[in-house]
């Protein structure tokens, strides 16, 4: 079963009175440990799509269904509860929080949920990004490459089914973008994870396993990945 | 000009765009110069522009003639036979209660029929007039419109402890007789008035016109006329010293108001501090675009100065408002403590505009410095910076504490000196250090307590709690404002709170000691208004006789003037009262001693504020006119006394019937056998004494009244602490919007972590809670140190009285934590605002 599967989805904005459609009539599933890369221009949609497969929004039309629960069905309460158990959230800026250490920052998400003894959890998957030692870093004293891996350590810290990763590595140098993708392949090999990646680089979309184009709102290419995609040309 | 027009659209449109953190602003400022305004407004009606009823009828008359007690009217003749053209207006003068309304207005005695002057006033085309014939001059009143609206009706007076029946023979109409208001007084010829007031062969006083034509130094020919002890003062001279001694009443009240602003500076440098904060990139921009440093502070502070521009014509408007509930609060203070006023009107002056104006925004663009001076330093590089940071925060934290102790020991230093006349001027520089030295430290005290609650707060609070308490130490450079802001508010709330606590408590205790008496009778009416009214002394000796009756402290009280300053001359039974009461003394030796040599000679006590006043001491010896001389009298000892501001002299009863043989009594104390019922005799002295007026008081009655107008008289410190506090809590309601605005992404970050709104809505009160509770913590140790200020200082040097320190643990817990809830309500809205925000938006923000 998918862990995330959208189903027709259209998404349309009101700007200055007129509607303005985001995505026409998506359709993407995405399975347990699979890699999904989603590339195109800045305002294809690749923000909106990941938005609704985290439950952080509505489709206009369509369905979301998230392992199994569909979010039109889910009030707030529901979805916070969904988010928290199942879903886990890698932003361009990282977005740790500047007064928390790298292991509070990691320990947030547990804690949010109620959950107590986080502390060893928490180390646990600082070790895993190999940040460890950093875990009584304040953010400020880290580097972006620093700050994004400790960003993936809270993202899966709750063991979340599904992965949304907006533009992980379009703040990173070269050297770190690297490290950052070999992280996130590992997440999904190792912890069985389903990632949905939006990305420019076509460059990080070969670590993944499909590959999604997408152009005014509506999937242009779909592609398997692998070794013989990495030799297709994908620009 | 277009330099200004780019400095509008950066910094005037952000302004517009975020009205209710404007319009908060605005209106802390606002109520900060509403409170001053309304002080200054009102201070003005009720005592500055302040004449007492007495002084009603003065006219234009050059100078007056009085002696303590009144004087034979005998001396009249000596007057008019002066070889001068000088024109002579006598008087008697006392008060009468209204049956009719319950209203006590002053009654004047003229000399209808052979006073020229009063021909000469209505000659000045004013409108009242005495037609007096075919009237019986015995039963005929002029009466003020308020107190009779036509002739021939008949008026019922309670004048002393008699009810008497008057005709109206006239009503005195709009401004009245010699250009006086005369809406609530009385006018009887002077021979009625005096049989009414018990003054027969007697003068209050002879208002004294000098010739236009022949000039002499009026003064000293009229004194050599007159017998020694009689006082010769221009006219106005008793206003004046009201004046004087309602100044320390006054100043007290106008730093009060003060209060309100400080707290209002805090929010305006707040607010410029965040607005510096939010538009670093911008001042970058400006700065590499070519804009001065000047111009960056010039932009800043016009902003701060249109904040407080704002703020002062809405303050303006709101303090008028204001003002005429503070005349109502602040008359009666006057009324209860000082003497009897007349509220006058409220008079908007140009120089109060410009005091308003120069409260709110020059305030403004003080506070508004220190975060333009931060702004002017913005590098043009930094145009380039990404994120926000916050205002120069942990900079200088040590070094302001330092500072902060610096100025709470020169604080301590400036509370040792004496007062500058009779202001407190160091006991108030020493409250302004020990704020400013609060301020300096709060940095220190939000970073180091926060710091160590952390873990506290997550214990109690989960992690919203531990989530709030790191971002107030994160953003210290505001968290430390708010909590300065709000802790001084509190600081004032704490200090006044200790202050009136023990001074009630003070006053408790004393009336413990000294009211032991079983019964209290005084002519009925409004004490504070008719002060001086007096029974038959014959009552005294009927009551005396009464078998249930052990004793009878007959007290007479005279007002008197001392070194040009209002005081009451008090003669009562000292050994009785030695006996009986149990009157304290702060120096002189045992009380019973003391009061037992009282009767010996010619000496007197006095009480603590005249002595402080008037720097009086144990062995000083002092002298007074009475009965047509100057006395020596040497001063035996001090009594702690709280009965009034202006001081008592107390002399014995018979010592001072031999200079001023009026037997007639202000009030009694009555003590009762063991085991009599003391209202049973209440009621017994009623049924014996048909016709007469009495208030009559069981000792429970009188000590509940005397603390029913004690606390009322502290109304209006109990107001402007209100607005302190709402000024301080409405601050803070923008602030934790601006934070929540600032924060939008950490918020959304949260959101997308798996923060419900619920939590969103508890991080955000949690931290409005804590700011509170730091802001409590700190504002009550502050408020302990300005509550010593108070008490041992200002208190002191204000107004003589010696206060007992005692914390008034109920009071304090129920503003506390009044406080407290009003800066958790303050951090609603901005909760409400932070749980409702779109996170997808707010994460992608950048």
């Amino acid at each position: 079963m998918a862990v995330v599967s959208i189903r027709e989805v259209v998404k349309e904005y009101r700007a200055q009175d007129a509607p303005v459609r985001a995505l026409d009539g998506v359709s993407l599933e995405v399975e347990a440990g699979e890699f999904v890369s989603l590339v195109g221009r800045s305002g294809c949609g690749k923000t909106t799509l990941l938005n609704l497969a985290g439950a952080m929004d509505f489709p206009t039309a369509g369905r979301v269904v998230i392992d199994g629960e569909d979010t039109a069905r889910l009030d707030d309460a529901a979805l916070t509860a969904l988010r928290r158990r199942k879903v886990g959230f890698v932003f361009q800026f990282f977005q740790l929080l500047p007064t928390l250490t790298a292991a509070e920052n990691v320990e947030l998400p547990l804690q949010l949920a109620g959950e107590s003894d986080v502390r060893a959890r928490a180390l646990e998957r600082l070790r895993l990004v190999e940040m460890e030692s950093y875990a009584d870093r304040f953010p400020h004293q880290l580097s972006g490459g620093q700050m994004q891996r400790v960003a993936i350590a809270r993202s899966i810290v709750h063991g979340p089914k599904l992965l949304l990763a907006d533009e992980p590595i379009g703040n990173l140098d070269s050297t770190s973008a690297e490290v950052v993708m070999q992280l996130l392949r590992r997440v999904a090999d190792e912890l069985g994870a389903a990632i949905l990646m939006a990305t420019h680089s076509l460059e990080a979309a070969k670590i993944t396993d499909t590959l999604v184009r997408l152009r005014d709102g509506r999937i242009e290419e779909r592609r398997r990945l692998g070794a013989a995609a990495e030799r297709v040309p994908l620009g | 000009m277009s330099r200004w027009r780019v400095f509008y659209r950066l910094l005037g449109r952000p302004l517009l765009h975020d009205p209710v953190r404007t319009g908060l602003t605005v209106l802390a400022v606002a109520l900060g110069v509403a409170v001053v305004v309304a002080i200054d407004l009102a201070g003005e009606a009720s005592a500055g522009s302040f004449r007492s009823s007495m002084e009603t009828l003065t006219g234009q008359a050059d100078l007056e003639v009085t002696a303590v007690g009144g004087f034979d009217e005998r001396l009249l003749g000596d007057l008019v036979r002066l070889p001068h053209n000088l024109a002579f207006s006598p008087r008697v003068e006392g008060f009468a209660r209204v049956m009719e309304t319950g209203a006590t207005v002053p009654v004047f005695g003229l000399d209808l029929v052979g006073d020229a002057t009063l021909e000469r006033a209505q000659a000045g085309g004013a409108e009242s007039t005495f037609d007096f014939e075919g009237m019986d001059l015995e039963t005929a009143v002029w009466a003020g419109e308020a107190v009779a609206a036509e002739p021939g009706r008949t008026l019922r007076l309670q004048i002393n402890d008699r009810v008497l029946e008057y005709r109206v023979a006239g009503v005195l109409r709009g401004e009245g007789f010699q250009g006086v208001s005369v809406r609530d007084v009385v006018i009887l010829d002077i021979a009625a008035a005096q049989r009414a007031l018990g003054k027969l062969g007697r003068l209050d006083r002879v208002q004294v016109y000098e010739p236009e034509d022949e000039s002499a130094d009026w003064p000293a020919v009229l004194r050599a006329a007159l017998p020694e002890g009689a006082e010769v003062v221009p006219i106005g001279s008793a206003a004046e010293e009201n004046r004087k001694m309602l100044g320390a009443f006054r100043w007290n009240l106008r730093v009060l108001s003060y209060l309100s602003l400080i707290v209002g500076a805090f929010l305006i440098y707040n607010t410029i501090a965040v607005s510096v904060v939010r538009r670093r990139p911008e001042i970058g921009v400006l700065r590499a675009l070519g804009a001065t440093r000047g111009d960056v502070r010039l932009a800043f502070l016009a902003e701060a100065a249109v904040l407080g521009a704002a703020g002062t014509v809405v303050g303006l408007a709101l303090g008028r408002i204001l003002a005429n509930g503070a005349v109502e609060l602040m008359s009666l203070t006057v009324q209860t403590l000082y003497v009897t006023s007349a509220p006058g009107r409220i008079v908007i002056t140009p120089a109060r505009l410009l005091t308003a104006a120069v409260a709110g925004v020059g305030v403004a663009l003080l506070s508004a410095w220190l975060p333009a001076k931060e702004a002017a330093a913005v590098a043009p590089t930094e145009a380039m910076a990404r994120g926000r940071r916050d205002f120069e925060a942990g900079r200088g934290v040590g070094r302001r504490l330092a500072w902060g102790g610096l100025l709470a020991l020169l604080a301590a230093l400036a509370s040792l000196a004496p007062p500058v006349g009779s202001i407190p001027v160091f006991g108030y520089l020493a409250a302004v250090l020990l704020l400013a030295a609060s301020a300096l430290a709060a940095r220190w005290f939000v970073r180091t307590a926060s710091g160590l609650g952390t873990r506290l707060a997550f214990r109690l609070f989960g992690i919203e709690g531990f989530l709030g308490s790191r971002s107030v130490a994160a953003a210290l450079g505001r968290t430390a404002v708010l909590v300065g802001a709000l802790s001084t508010a509190t600081a004032m709330l704490v200090s006044i709170g200790v202050m009136v606590g023990s001074f009630r408590e003070t006053v408790l205790v004393w009336m413990d000691r000294q009211l032991r008496a079983d019964l209290f009778l005084r002519p009925a009416g409004d004490p504070a208004t008719d002060r001086y009214a007096t029974m038959d002394a014959a009552l005294a000796d009927a009551i005396e006789a009464l078998p249930e009756v052990a004793a009878v402290d007959r007290f007479r009280a005279y007002p008197i003037r001392y070194d040009g300053m209002p005081a009451n001359l008090g003669a009562g039974d000292a050994r009785l009262h030695g006996e009986r009461a149990g009157i304290r003394f702060l120096e002189g030796g045992d009380a019973r001693q003391i009061l037992s040599c009282l009767p010996t000679g010619p000496y007197v006590v006095v009480s603590e504020p005249f002595a402080r006043k008037h720097d009086v001491w144990t062995g000083d010896h002092i002298r007074l006119p009475l009965g047509g001389r100057e006395v020596d009298l040497e001063n035996l000892g001090v009594f702690y006394d709280y009965t009034s501001e202006r001081g008592a002299v107390i002399i014995d009863r018979k010592v001072l019937m031999q200079y001023l043989p009026d037997p007639a009594v202000s009030s009694l104390a009555v003590y009762l056998e063991p085991g009599a019922d003391a209202e049973a005799v209440r009621d017994e002295i009623v049924a014996r004494n048909p016709g007469r007026e009495l208030y009559i008081a069981t000792n429970g009655r009188l000590r509940t009244e005397a603390i029913a107008i004690f606390d009322r008289t502290f109304a209006i410190t109990w107001a402007l602490e209100a607005v302190a506090v709402t000024v301080a809590v409405l601050g803070m309601a923008g602030a934790l919007l601006a934070l929540v605005i600032d924060r939008k992404r950490e918020i959304a970050v949260l959101r997308f972590l798996g923060a419900s709104a619920g939590q969103i809505r508890k991080l955000i009160l949690t931290e409005s809670g804590l700011l509170g509770l730091l802001s409590i913590t700190l504002g009550t140790a502050l408020g302990t140190a300005l509550s010593l200020v108070l008490i041992y200082v200002i208190n002191k040097q204000s107004f003589g009285w010696t206060i007992q320190f005692h914390w008034p643990v109920g009071l304090l817990l129920a503003a506390l934590t009044g406080v407290y809830l009003a800066s958790v309500a303050a951090g609603l809205y901005p909760a409400r605002l932070a749980a409702r925000l779109n996170p997808i938006e707010a994460a992608h923000e950048e």
